[in-house]
């Protein structure tokens, strides 16, 4: 029964860690102040803004590639090993991958320089988790199967790739816009890992071939290894009887959380430049930097090399071996020679770097005046830093994943309504889906400002059919430019 | 203009609420069958004809060891049926008997299986034995920890096989069925 809630856990959480990162329809959404989490140089059309604490920006994630809960669970009449056999072990792929993300934004706030008014300065706190598994199909054939009918097939140990992590991330950046044409930005941050678990650069196989002495020979080579910061730690608070898990974990979150965990340092670069009147090109380069793991640790390695051919008893050399332990050996030899051992060390683990670039053309009769002003933010209209009634563009996504970089591209249109309403949609392809559809609004009702981003809006016609589902939502506190 | 915001809203809002979904079932979970085959080779006994001549006729060797491959649990517990697939191969002058024997515990014994194999040029001996499912009783292998080989020589101790390197050779493995699921 455990097994099967796992199974179920993992299919109804999965999601995929190239969505958890990409935000496409808050990147240059710069209604929103978040959008600054995803280019530190998009324009910043605010004087000062105030996120509304834990509400300012909540998001889940939720999905998987390759398979969704439908396609195992759907009430069809199909047997459920066939399904699980033809959809799963047979139809994945090791670059398929399941996971589970979420972000929520603690504070946040921003204020533009008193005597810089070209800079605008923003900070704050959010706390992310997320945890991915790669489809380990060798193994699951394995499991499946067994080596019986596969012989002389390699079963890939490369192919165990999973991580996840909680961190809290402590921001500051500095906006500031250059020229009328250039934006540029700047954010540091301060990672406080809660825990963290990796297991991403392993090799090896497992074999089974015809034997050289006895009939089979079964041969493992591996390279395999699992590192873990905190983890242990959570799981003695949660299985020690003597401990109060309800008062103690939260205390243990809290601590790991205000710099008690991990420590690591990172930054976050961006820009916007009007390359052409209302030509606009962006780029970011987000999580360059590193959180070093020294505390907490318990990292788990298999490492070695070893055939077996059975107890292999050898005359007239073993006549006088004296030993009748033989299976004892066996078992001794094999755990020499392929070890499963942990230890304590340290490591650096690199923060999955994240690459956006765009273009964007805006059009339409704004109402407002267009032209140049060279005249400073502190002299323009309150709507000025809102340069578009219309605008069209692309956007191209990238991220650092353990296999090899993950691409997705994404075509936008926005429009404003008035003063009060802002709407985005997209349309995003990537390797996982060729129809992704998008919605995003950004409201402002007085200084109040409310966003709601809707990602994979078709996979609502049958949300169990959808490879994930995405949802992201805030309040904001706004005071917009003014004279 | 109006009516879009208003439907582009409701759309936003209402679109997780209003969402559809297939009807499903959870409970096919158990109705999931794991069920791989495993295999491995268990036992290899060489013996030269030197070392059998030395010996003299009648018992070449008898061993008694442990085994407890077929009693750790992951297989105990799993375990739907089996076979074990011996082979003897004999390129040596004399007669030779071999006796398998698999034992609990208390050193009784659970089960046997005897093999008489001619002298060079006797072609390979294969023997298949099932277990569980129409076969032998599953219990005997659970129950196993120890397994006793003996080697007896029917032939003389003098005669030398015109083989390149004369020996007599039992090889065995295992198939197993196991239910994880």
């Amino acid at each position: 029964m455990r097994i099967n809630l796992a199974i179920l856990v993992t299919v109804l959480l999965s999601s995929v860690g190239l969505r958890a990162q990409h935000k496409q329809l808050l990147y240059d959404f710069y209604e929103i102040p978040q959008s600054l989490m995803q280019n530190p140089g998009v324009k910043t059309p605010y004087k000062w803004h105030a996120g509304l604490p834990l509400l300012s920006g909540i998001g889940l994630q939720a999905g998987a590639s390759g398979i969704s809960v439908n396609d195992l669970f759907a009430n069809d009449g199909i047997d459920f090993t066939t399904k699980v056999r033809e959809r799963a072990i047979n139809g994945l792929s090791p670059r398929d991958e399941f996971g589970g993300s979420g972000q929520i934004e603690v504070f946040s706030g921003g204020f533009r320089g008193k005597n810089r008014p070209n800079d605008y300065y923003s900070f704050g706190m959010y706390g992310e988790g997320y945890a991915s598994v790669f489809w380990p199909r060798d193994l699951a054939i394995l499991g499946f199967e067994g080596n019986a009918n596969n012989l002389n097939r390699r079963f890939d140990l490369g192919d165990i790739t999973l991580q996840g992590e909680a961190v809290n991330v402590f921001h500051f950046g500095v906006n500031r816009k250059v020229n009328n044409k250039l934006n540029l930005g700047l954010r540091a941050k301060l990672y406080s890992s809660v825990f963290e678990f990796k297991s991403t650069r392993n090799s090896g196989y497992f074999v089974t071939t015809q034997g050289q002495n006895n009939i089979l020979a079964n041969t493992i080579v591996a390279d395999i290894e699992l590192k873990t910061s905190g983890v242990q730690e959570a799981l003695d608070i949660l299985t020690d009887d003597n401990i109060a898990a309800s008062e103690e974990l939260p205390r243990w979150l809290l601590g790991r959380s205000f710099f008690g965990g991990n420590l690591g340092l990172g930054a976050d670069f961006g820009f916007t430049y009007e390359f052409k009147q209302n030509f606009f090109v962006t780029g970011s380069l987000l999580d360059v930097g590193f959180i070093y793991h020294s505390n907490g640790l318990e990292n788990y390695t298999l490492n070695g090399a070893a055939t077996n051919e059975g107890i292999e008893i050898f005359l007239p050399e073993d006549l006088f071996n004296g030993s009748n332990d033989l299976w004892q050996e066996l078992v001794d030899d094999l755990e020499r020679l392929v070890p499963f051992e942990t230890n304590q060390k340290s490591y650096l683990s690199l923060r999955p770097i994240k690459l956006n670039a765009s273009v964007r053309y805006n059009w339409g009769e704004r109402g407002q005046k267009t032209e140049d002003c060279y005249c400073g933010y502190s002299t323009v209209n309150t709507t000025d830093g809102f340069d578009y009634v219309n605008a069209v563009g692309g956007h191209l996504f990238m991220i650092q994943r353990p296999k090899g970089p993950q691409a997705a591209i994404t075509a936008f249109y926005q429009r404003r309504l008035g003063s009060v309403l802002a709407l985005k949609t997209t349309y995003t392809a990537s390797k996982y889906s060729l129809t992704n559809l998008g919605l995003g609004l950004s409201l402002q009702a007085g200084p109040v400002n409310f966003y709601v981003l809707a990602d994979n809006l078709l996979g609502y016609r049958n949300i169990a059919a959808s490879h994930y589902a995405s949802f992201q939502f805030g309040f904001n506190i706004i005071s917009w430019n003014d004279n | 203009m109006k009516k879009l915001t208003t439907l582009f809203l409701l759309a936003m809002i209402m679109a997780p609420a209003i969402s559809c979904s297939e009807e499903q079932d959870f409970n096919q979970i158990d109705d999931l069958n794991v069920v791989p085959t495993l295999a491995t080779s268990l036992l290899y006994i060489e013996s030269d004809e030197g070392t059998i001549n030395l010996a003299g006729t009648g018992n070449f060797y008898s061993q008694v060891f442990t085994f407890e491959a077929f009693n750790e649990p992951f297989i105990a517990d799993n375990v739907l049926d089996g076979t074990i697939t011996y082979q003897v191969e004999n390129t040596t002058s004399k007669e030779i008997d071999i006796l398998v024997e698999f034992l609990d515990e208390a050193g009784n014994v659970l089960d046997a299986e005897a093999f008489t194999i001619q002298p060079e040029p006797a072609p390979l001996l294969e023997r298949q034995i099932a277990y569980g499912n129409g076969g032998r009783n599953l219990d005997i292998l659970r129950n196993t920890t120890n397994i006793r080989v003996g080697g007896q020589n029917q032939g003389d101790d003098t005669s030398v096989s015109s083989q390149p390197n004369p020996r007599i050779i039992l090889r065995s493995s295992a198939e197993f069925r196991l239910r994880l699921q």
